[in-house]
C-alpha cells in the first residue's frame, strides 16, 4: 500500500496544476451516464473541507498503516452522501456512494490551500432518472463546509451545460430545467405567469403581436383608420367600411404570409401613405360615403394586408402551427384596430351631433391626417 | 378654399417634418466607436494595492478606474484576497460587457454587483442611455476570476455566458477553438476575440478595435504565468503575436500584477500589500520576449524574464517563493 501510494504522489509530482488559479474550489456535476442512470461527481479538496484533517487525509493517502485511517474517511464520505441534497421534480434523491479516486502530493500539500489536492467521488443518484422535462435543484446543508464556492455543472438533455455557483451565502442552485431553458431571472410573478399562459398557447403571444402591429408599432394604419372615423358620423356605414378593410387585407396577409403573393416594400409602403392622403382628402370633399368609397377602401386594404406582411415576415412563425399563428395575429390586428374606433369615439363621439362638429372638427382632423399622409408619402419615396 | 385647404395639409406635413428634425437633433444620436484611431485612455499612476494589515484596510473592496468614458477597469482589493484580480467593463450603445467577477463570494465583503449596477447607471446617465444589457462573460474558467458571479443571476436584463468551457465556446461562437478569430460587436463597438488556452483550456482574449486594447487575461501578465499545457500556451501566445501583426496594439491588459517594479523579482503568493508593483499593462515588447522564450523552452520547470515568469508546468506545491 505504502509503495503503491509512494507511485501516486511520484506520478503527482510534476502534474500540471489542473487548478493553477486556485480557489480549490468545489465541483459537483450531475451526469447521465451510460447506464441510464444518472451520476453525481464530487470534486473537492477534502484536505482543507472540514470533513478530513490535512493530518488524516493524508493518512488516507499514503495508507499509513492505522485503525483509524479509513473510518474517518468513511465519515467524510457519508457527510457528502448525505449533505449534498439533489431535489428532482421536487422530491428528495438520495445519493448512493459507488467510488473515489483520492490523491496528494504530500501533507505540506494538504496543507497549503493554494495547492489544491482534489478527491473524486462518484455518487449514483437513486430513483427514476429525471426526464428531459424535469426541474432539478441542488443545495448543501448548512452543516456541510466545502472550500468555497462550488461550482455545479449539468450535463443533460440539453445541448449545452448548465451551470450554477453555490456559495456560502447561497447553498442551492435554484430551480435548474433540464431542457436547457431558463426561466427568466428576476421575471416577478405577473410576467412568469404571462409566460406560463403563453407557454400554453402560444397563440396569445402571436394575438398580443398582431395588437402591437396597431398600437402602438403601426402609426400609419391607426392614422388610416382615424381617416375612416372622420367620414362617418354612422356607426353603421364605419363599421361596413372597417369590415371591408378587414377582410380584405386578411386575405393579402395570408396570401403573402404563405408565400402566394410577394409585395415588395418600397412599392407598398408608399402606397399605404397615398391610401391615408386619399381617404382623409376626400373626407374634405364627401359630405356622406359614396358607395363607391367602399371599393376603394377594400382596395386600400388589400395594400395594407401587405404591410403587415411584411412587418410579420421579420418575425420567425412556427412552422408547424402557422396558420393558427396567423389567424391570431390577424385577430390581435382586428382587436387593435376596434381599440382605435373606441378611443376615438370616446373623445369625438359625443361631439358628432354638434351642427360645426363638420367644420370645426372632422374637416380639422382629415386635414391633419391628410398632412401626416403627405408627408409619409414624401418620406417614404424619398 | 381648394388653396386653404392644400396649404393646411402641406403645413401640417411641413410642420411634421420640422418636428423631426428638429427632435433629431435634440436627441443624441448612438454612440460611435471608429476603429480608425485608438481611443485614448489613461491607466492610474499607482492601482490601491492593498495595505501593511489587511485588517485595518479602509481602501473600497472594489477599485473603479476610469480609462475613458466607455472603459472602466476594477481591482478586487488585495486585502480582501490576495489575487488583486481586475475585472473590465466595456460600453457599447445598450449593452455593457462585464468580464469576470473577483475572487470572493461574498457580497457583504465583495459588492462586485452593486459597484457595477452603480457603474451602469452613472454611465446612463452620462450619456443618455437607459435599459442597458449586461452580459456577464469571463476570461477563463478559474475560481478567482469568476467567485462572484452568482451576485448577478438574478439580475434583469442580463446575459451570464456561463461557467462551463461549452457555454463559453457557444456564446462567443467559436467552431474551432482556439485557432478562429471571431468578430463581436458591443453595441456598435467591434472586438475580435480569439482563443488562448495554456494557463487554462477554456480561456479566450480580446481585442476591442476603439481603444486598440488586447485583453490577454491570465495567460500574459506581469506576474507568474502557470502553465498547464505548454504546447497550447506557446501556440497562443504566437496568435497573440498574429493578431498585434494585423490590428494596431495601445497596450496589453491583463488580470494580476504578482511582479515587483525590480526585474525578475516577484511578490510571494498571497501578498496583500504590494508597493513597488509596476502598472499592469505591458507593451508589444514584452510578448515579443514571451514569443522568444517559447522558442527557447523545452521543458518543465521556471523561467524569469523581466517582466514575467514563466511556470511551465510545475505545480503550485513548488514554486520560488521563501
Amino acid at each position: 500500500m505504502t509503495k503503491l501510494a509512494g507511485c501516486i504522489i511520484l506520478s503527482l509530482a510534476w502534474l500540471p496544476a489542473a487548478h493553477a488559479h486556485m480557489l480549490n474550489m468545489t465541483e459537483i456535476q450531475i451526469a447521465a451516464d451510460t447506464t441510464a442512470n444518472a451520476t453525481v461527481t464530487v470534486r473537492i479538496d477534502l484536505g482543507q473541507s472540514g470533513l478530513m484533517t490535512p493530518e488524516s487525509y493524508w493518512d488516507a493517502v499514503s495508507g499509513a498503516d492505522l485503525p483509524q485511517k479509513n473510518e474517518v474517511l468513511n465519515r467524510a464520505l457519508e457527510a457528502l452522501e448525505s449533505k449534498i441534497e439533489v431535489v428532482v421534480d421536487g422530491g428528495l434523491r438520495d445519493l448512493k456512494l459507488r467510488d473515489y479516486q483520492i490523491k496528494a502530493v504530500s501533507l505540506e500539500a494538504i496543507e497549503n490551500p493554494l495547492t489544491p489536492q482534489m478527491t473524486e467521488v462518484r455518487f449514483a443518484l437513486t430513483g427514476a432518472m429525471p426526464t428531459s422535462e424535469s426541474i432539478i435543484a441542488i443545495r448543501l446543508k448548512d452543516t456541510l463546509d466545502v472550500p468555497w464556492p462550488c461550482l455545479v455543472r449539468v450535463d443533460y438533455f440539453a445541448a449545452l451545460p448548465i451551470s450554477r455557483l453555490l456559495t456560502e451565502e447561497a447553498r442551492s442552485s435554484g430551480e435548474i430545467r433540464l431542457d436547457g431553458s431558463r426561466a427568466e431571472p428576476g421575471a416577478d410573478f405577473l410576467i412568469s405567469a404571462v409566460l406560463k399562459l403563453q407557454a400554453w398557447l402560444p397563440s396569445l403571444t402571436w394575438l398580443m403581436v398582431g395588437v402591437q402591429h396597431i398600437i402602438p408599432m403601426g402609426s400609419d394604419h391607426m392614422v388610416f383608420i382615424l381617416g375612416l372615423f372622420f367620414l362617418s358620423t354612422k356607426l353603421a356605414s364605419l363599421l361596413l367600411q372597417v369590415t371591408a378593410f378587414t377582410l380584405a387585407h386578411s386575405v393579402t396577409l395570408a396570401l403573402t404570409t404563405l408565400g402566394y403573393i410577394a409585395a415588395p416594400a418600397h412599392f407598398v409602403e408608399p402606397l399605404i401613405a397615398a391610401s391615408i392622403l386619399y381617404v382623409a382628402i376626400d373626407n374634405l370633399y364627401s359630405r356622406k360615403v359614396a358607395k363607391w368609397r367602399l371599393l376603394v377602401v377594400t382596395g386600400f386594404g388589400l395594400l395594407h394586408g401587405m404591410g403587415f406582411a411584411s412587418a410579420l415576415s421579420e418575425l420567425a412563425l412556427p412552422e408547424d402551427s402557422m396558420l393558427s399563428a396567423l389567424m391570431f395575429f390577424n385577430l390581435g390586428v382586428e382587436i387593435g384596430q376596434i381599440a382605435v374606433l373606441f378611443i376615438a369615439y370616446v373623445v369625438f363621439g359625443w361631439l358628432q351631433n354638434w351642427p360645426l362638429y363638420r367644420q370645426r372638427v372632422a374637416e380639422p382632423a382629415s386635414m391633419t391626417i391628410a398632412g401626416i399622409g403627405l408627408y409619409w408619402l414624401i418620406k417614404r419615396l424619398a | 378654399m381648394l388653396i386653404k385647404r392644400g396649404l393646411a395639409i402641406v403645413m401640417v406635413a411641413t410642420g411634421i417634418f420640422a418636428m423631426e428634425v428638429a427632435m433629431s437633433v435634440i436627441m443624441k444620436g448612438d454612440l460611435l466607436f471608429p476603429s480608425n484611431a485608438a481611443a485614448p485612455g489613461q491607466f492610474p499612476e499607482q492601482w490601491i494595492h492593498g495595505s501593511k494589515s489587511a485588517m485595518d484596510n479602509t481602501d473600497p473592496a472594489v477599485q473603479v478606474h476610469r480609462y475613458n468614458e466607455h472603459t472602466y477597469i476594477l481591482r478586487e482589493n488585495k486585502a480582501i484576497n490576495y489575487e488583486g484580480a481586475f475585472m473590465y467593463v466595456f460600453f457599447g450603445n445598450g449593452v455593457a460587457l462585464l468580464i469576470d467577477q473577483g475572487s470572493t463570494s461574498s457580497p457583504a465583503l465583495f459588492p462586485l454587483r452593486e459597484v457595477v449596477d452603480e457603474l451602469i447607471a452613472n454611465w446612463e446617465e452620462e450619456f443618455d442611455q437607459s435599459s442597458t444589457h449586461l452580459i456577464v462573460a469571463n476570461s477563463h474558467l478559474h475560481g478567482d476570476h469568476y467567485a462572484a458571479w452568482n451576485q448577478f443571476v438574478d439580475r434583469e436584463n442580463t446575459t451570464m455566458v456561463g461557467l462551463t468551457h461549452e457555454e463559453m465556446m457557444h456564446y462567443w461562437g467559436f467552431s474551432n477553438y482556439p485557432d478562429e478569430r471571431l468578430e463581436f460587436d458591443l453595441g456598435g463597438r467591434k472586438f475580435v476575440i480569439t482563443g488562448t488556452p495554456g494557463h487554462q483550456s477554456s480561456e479566450i482574449a480580446l481585442y476591442d478595435e476603439w481603444t486598440d486594447l488586447l485583453y490577454t487575461g491570465d495567460m500574459f501578465y506581469r506576474g507568474r504565468l502557470y502553465l498547464e499545457d505548454w504546447d497550447a500556451w506557446a501556440a497562443s501566445i504566437k496568435r497573440l503575436r498574429a493578431m498585434a501583426d494585423d490590428y494596431p496594439v495601445s497596450y496589453l491588459i491583463n488580470n494580476h500584477i504578482e511582479m515587483t517594479k525590480t526585474p525578475m523579482v516577484d511578490y510571494p503568493i498571497g501578498t496583500t500589500w504590494q508597493p513597488n508593483e509596476p502598472p499592469m499593462q505591458m507593451s508589444l515588447e514584452m510578448l515579443d520576449e514571451a514569443v522568444k522564450a517559447t522558442e527557447v523552452i523545452n521543458q518543465a520547470g521556471i523561467y524569469k524574464y523581466p517582466d514575467f515568469l514563466i511556470y511551465n508546468e510545475v505545480p503550485w506545491a513548488y514554486t520560488t517563493d521563501p
